[in-house]
């Protein structure tokens, strides 16, 4: 940043200008200060600023301060200073807004992260139950398939004993013989 | 993390707990900044600052968010408008304070300063200077600040401050010629 100065000799002339004579300090809003900052003022409006600056000397330190603030980066600011703030809003203060019917059968998810947990576990829930169900029939109709098969296989190639004894004793009878 | 400029300020104004606190996120930062240098020639505490700061966020959201309501981002950027508000609210929580607690005598001079609401009248006459070129005059010999911080505060160029100031003095010159202010 420039250092540069003034000479003093001009210094010295404008302070022979300042007569000391109280005068009330002009209102300025908040927003007309900070678009004055920014510059975006029409002319005659900036110039009503710029007189209350040049007249007031808070208002002035105000504006340099402000000014200098804004065209630095700035440093992170404590955590508990954003904690404290963020306290003082919860999900109490959000106002519903009115829906129509229809929109009011579906879930708000704008309602806050609770509500959106809360909705997630019920569909979580519904397609355990579902998957159940359904792995429950699969298993059943399996368990059919399997019984199936093993009857018919077992028909071809290997007989239960008794089932058919009459014919093996017929024959162990007659070799004796 | 949210910037301020991508705040939704509907949503903001309307109380949703997820915005107010990207928005605090966001302007931390800056509400910080503004206090501690609005506060540095008081002699408070680290907690008096984060009392400050909180003030500055009840303020916000008070009465259902009634002065976040009355920003108007057609007229200045919310930084600058955070700023100011933070500024403000930041000198009448020192006041308060001091006169809560402080006996005068103890009060830094420069603390006494901000709260000098007389403003001075100049021995020159109407229409002579622009306010522009007055403001300008003020800051480089009341103020003592140097070009760069006077181009900064106006969003000028130094070159103008220069001129502006050349003109100025030459007309106050041509003005009082031969007859002493």
């Amino acid at each position: 940043m420039s250092t540069e100065r003034i000479p003093l000799d001009d210094k010295a002339l404008w302070r022979s200008f300042a007569t000391g004579q109280p005068v009330a300090p002009v209102a300025v809003s908040d927003m007309d200060f900070a678009a004055w900052l920014e510059g975006n003022l029409p002319e005659a409006e900036a110039a009503r600023i710029d007189a209350a600056v040049t007249a007031d000397p808070a208002l002035r330190q105000a504006a340099l301060e402000l000014a200098d603030i804004l065209g630095k980066p700035l440093p992170a600011a404590p955590a508990r200073m954003a904690v404290r703030a963020q306290a003082l809003v919860g999900f109490a203060a959000e106002r519903p807004v009115r829906k129509g019917w229809l929109a009011s059968l579906l879930p708000d998810f704008s309602q806050g992260l609770g509500f959106q947990r809360g909705a997630l576990a019920a569909t979580a829930v519904i397609v355990a139950a579902v998957g159940f169900m359904l792995g429950g029939g699969i298993s059943k109709q399996y368990q059919e398939a399997i019984y199936a098969s093993s009857q018919s296989s077992s028909s071809t190639a290997i007989r239960p004993l008794g089932s058919d004894t009459t014919g093996e004793l017929t024959d162990l009878f007659s070799d004796a013989t | 993390m949210t910037e301020l400029s991508q705040i939704d300020l509907r949503s903001l104004a309307a109380g949703h707990k997820r915005t107010w606190d990207a928005f605090v996120s966001a302007a931390s930062p800056l509400i910080n900044a503004v206090v501690r240098r609005s506060l540095s020639t008081y002699r408070l505490s680290e907690d008096d600052v984060m009392d400050a700061a909180q003030d500055v966020f009840v303020r916000l959201c008070a009465n259902d968010f009634r002065l976040l309501k009355t920003y108007d981002p057609a007229r200045a950027g919310l930084s600058t408008w955070l700023a100011v508000v933070a500024r403000s609210a930041a000198v009448d929580f020192a006041r308060r304070r001091r006169q809560a607690t402080a006996p005068i005598d103890e009060v830094p001079e420069a603390a006494l300063a901000v709260e000098d609401r007389h403003v001075e009248k100049l021995k020159i006459p109407d229409g002579l200077l622009t306010e522009r070129q007055t403001l300008i005059l003020k800051c480089l010999y009341d103020e003592e600040r140097d070009v760069a911080e006077v181009a900064q505060l106006l969003k000028i160029d130094a070159q103008t401050v220069r001129s502006t100031h050349h003109k100025a003095l030459l007309r106050l010159r041509e003005h009082f010629k031969g007859e002493p202010p």
